[in-house]
Formats: structure tokens, C-alpha cells, sequence
């Protein structure tokens, strides 16, 4: 290869994928609404179900975090983290909806009553529910519209902001990682269901 | 939790007058005034959008992101080698030691996507900037915050899809990097409902204007790093 070829091998991409904890299809695939899962070219029409998936992560978080402020059982930094969490997850809510323009689904259903209940119980879902959020935007952030990854990827950062640190308050490692894998969406909603956090 | 403010991490003033080659001296200005958050969310306004994809190719995204990334491996590697991480409490040895250790990673990862295309990594010398533990966590967290603003920058642009998943890969665990970096220095870790993208060019003239990146390591010593977070 000269060096003006701009071009990657494949065996390069797949390294950088494989290496990056990103499969290289993770990003093309498209999470339907039915849970199925399938390779397509980024599109409107993609962009609107991926975004609300985002969106319904979002919501859950938000709701979660409201909920453990109006249950007051929160002090010193992780009352400052989830009023700071609250405020953002709201601010991420607005921008999808609005992106969404109309096309939004309705919101999702859940009791996080238990996941409030202590400091303790609240570090572990909160950890669980930044993770998730940041496994799926891994996983489907690339098959969006170029101008919906744009729109995208800056609070993609906050979000592991956040992880980093509610992991550190929690008493957890807050980057135990090179680089994070992703999760196909409907593993990562089974998996939220599974814990109680999203019904 | 004390507020971090631009001039803060900034102190050289190389990231401000970085924005006002780019943007004009009222912007830059603006920036200089504000607190970091602020002053970042100024810069998501201004920022070119990661737009001029058409002008910078993935492996132009790969060499920059490479050079930046062995310019933040340096920084930690030589802050062990002469015992500034040693120095610290166990918490912050600990966040110090996994930051190189992801830098050196990720230095690994883009050499071997690159292969032959990858350059040799130029000398660095940060002076003062990674001698003592409080030079080198301002440092650190001025390199981290930068580093999120690059991939959130050149993610959008990138036209390989299975480059971007990785690129979205590596953006989240920088991003934890900024925030724990931020948790150890006190500011707060999340100051923004979004991070501000910047474009190649502008990141390139903030790195150009620490002084970091020499043609031949100089003596060590120098009296006042430009770039000490």
C-alpha cells in the first residue's frame, strides 16, 4: 500500500474492532421493535427505531434518578451525582424527542421503588442502568445516520461520564477497561427486565 | 467541589488562543471569561461540526488519533518512570497507573490497524507539566477532556461503520478517564449535558501550542511548562 492510499484492510478493521471490543456488525445491525435483530443501512427510518431505544433508556434513567431524589434517601456525593445525573438524562430526553420530531414511543413502564430504597441498592442499579445505556449506544450508535451520530455521540461521552462516576462513589473500578464492548439492545433491555428495573 | 474554570486548565493559554486563530479574538475572548463548563458549551457552538469528513480520510483520523494517543502514553509512562504516580496515595497511584496502562492499549490497537501506514512517534518533553502530582492531574485532566472533544469530533465523520463502533468504543472510556480524572482533582466530573466536540484542526493547534511535541527531547528542567491543566 502507498502512502496515499487512504484505505484500511478489512483485516485491519476487524483487529481494530475486535481489539476496541466493537463487532464489526454490532454497528450495522438494527434492533426492531419486536426485539429481532437485522443488518441494514442506515436510514430515517432506522434512525427513528434506534433512537428510541436510546430514548426509552434515557427516560428509564431519568425516572430512576427523579425518583431517588424525591425519595430523599441520598447524601453528600451521590445526592450531588444523581441531581447531575437527573438534570442531564432530562436534557438527553429533550434532544432525542425532539430529534424524533413526533415519531417518539410511548414511555416505558417500570418500578425502580426497590432500586431507591438505599445508597446501596441506588449505586447498583445506577450502575446497571449507565451501563446499559452505554453497551447500546456501543452496539447501534454506528448504523445511525451520519447527521443522527453527530447528534448522538456528544452525549454518548456524558453517559460514561456519569458511569465512571457513580462506579467510583459506589466504591467500584470506574474504567475497567481499554475499550467497552458493546450490547445488542434487546439483550440489554432482557437484561434490565431481568434486575426489575424496566418491566 | 471546586469550579474548574477555562484559564484553570488553560493557564498557557494554549487552548484559547488555539480558538481564536480559528474562530476570531471575541470568541476566544468569551472562552477566557467563562467557567469550563461554559466555556465548553461556548465551544460546542463554534466547533466545526466534525463536517469536512470529505477532506480527512479514516486512516488521517487513525495517524492523528495515534499521535495523540502516544503523546498521552508518554505523559503517564514518564510520569512512573520518575516516580510522580509512585508519590501519590494508593487512589490516585491506582487511576494514574490505569490511565497509562488504556493509553498504551489503545497506542498498541491503532499501530496494528495501521501497520505500515503508521508513523514513527515524534519526541515529547512535557517539562514540569507530569513532575510533580499536582502539574501532572491538572495536566491529565486538561489531555482527557481534550481527548473526548477529539473523538466526539471525528466519530460523525469517520466512513467506515465498523471504525465508528470501535471509534464509540474507545470515546466512552476516555470519557470515564476525564470524569475520574476530574473526581481526583476535585471539579466535577460531568459538567455538561453534552460534550463539546472539536475538529482535527483545532485539536492539532492546542496540542501545537504546549509545546509538548518536539523535533529532539530538550533537558529536562525547563521553568514553566505551557500546558499544566
Amino acid at each position: 500500500m502507498d502512502g496515499n492510499d487512504t484505505r484500511m484492510t478489512r483485516g485491519g478493521m476487524v483487529r481494530l474492532a475486535a481489539a476496541a471490543g466493537a463487532a464489526l456488525t454490532g454497528g450495522a445491525m438494527l434492533a426492531r421493535g419486536d426485539g429481532a435483530v437485522s443488518e441494514a443501512a442506515p436510514s430515517q427510518a432506522q434512525d427513528a427505531r434506534l433512537l428510541n431505544v436510546f430514548l426509552l433508556l434515557e427516560r428509564l434513567q431519568q425516572r430512576f434518578y427523579a425518583g431517588a431524589l424525591e425519595r430523599g434517601r441520598l447524601h453528600g456525593g451521590l445526592l450531588a451525582f444523581a441531581g447531575a445525573a437527573e438534570r442531564q438524562e432530562a436534557a438527553h430526553v429533550r434532544l432525542l424527542t425532539a430529534r424524533l420530531d413526533g415519531d417518539e414511543d410511548p414511555a416505558p413502564e417500570a418500578d425502580l421503588a426497590a432500586a431507591t430504597s438505599s445508597p446501596e441498592q441506588f449505586g447498583r442499579a445506577a450502575i446497571a442502568l449507565e451501563e446499559a445505556a452505554l453497551a447500546a449506544y456501543i452496539a447501534h450508535g454506528a448504523a445511525l445516520t451520519r447527521e443522527a451520530i453527530a447528534a448522538v455521540v456528544p452525549i454518548v461521552s456524558v453517559e460514561a461520564r456519569q458511569a465512571a462516576w457513580i462506579r467510583d462513589l459506589a466504591g467500584a473500578h470506574p474504567a475497567p477497561r481499554a475499550a467497552d464492548p458493546p450490547r445488542d439492545a434487546r439483550d440489554v433491555l432482557d437484561g434490565l427486565q431481568a434486575q426489575g428495573l424496566l418491566r | 467541589m471546586s469550579a474548574v474554570t477555562f484559564r484553570d486548565i488553560d493557564r498557557d493559554d494554549a487552548l484559547g488562543e488555539a480558538v481564536e486563530r480559528l474562530y476570531g479574538c471575541t470568541r476566544a475572548g468569551l472562552l477566557r471569561r467563562a467557567a469550563f463548563g461554559g466555556a465548553a458549551a461556548v465551544l460546542a457552538t463554534l466547533a466545526r461540526p466534525a463536517a469536512s469528513p470529505a477532506a480527512v480520510s479514516d486512516v488521517d483520523v487513525l495517524r492523528f488519533g495515534l499521535r495523540f494517543e502516544q503523546l498521552q502514553a508518554t505523559f503517564y509512562t514518564q510520569a512512573e518512570e520518575i516516580g510522580t504516580i509512585g508519590a501519590m496515595p494508593p487512589a490516585e497511584r491506582r487511576w494514574a497507573q490505569t490511565l497509562g496502562a488504556h493509553e498504551r492499549a489503545h497506542v498498541k490497537i491503532i499501530k496494528e490497524v495501521l501497520g505500515p501506514k503508521a508513523e514513527p512517534a515524534p519526541a515529547f518533553d512535557f517539562g514540569e507539566a507530569n513532575e510533580t502530582p499536582r502539574a501532572f492531574i491538572r495536566t491529565a485532566v486538561a489531555m482527557e477532556d481534550l481527548t473526548v472533544a477529539l473523538l466526539g469530533g471525528v466519530t460523525p465523520g469517520v466512513h467506515d461503520r465498523g471504525l465508528t463502533a470501535a471509534l464509540l468504543g474507545l470515546l466512552t472510556v476516555e470519557a470515564r478517564h476525564a470524569a475520574w480524572a476530574r473526581h481526583i482533582a476535585g471539579a466535577d466530573p460531568a459538567p455538561r449535558t453534552e460534550d463539546a466536540p472539536m475538529a482535527i484542526a483545532a485539536v492539532q493547534a492546542a496540542v501545537d501550542k504546549t509545546n509538548f511535541v518536539v523535533e529532539r527531547p530538550r533537558m529536562r528542567g525547563r521553568s514553566s511548562p505551557p500546558f499544566t491543566g
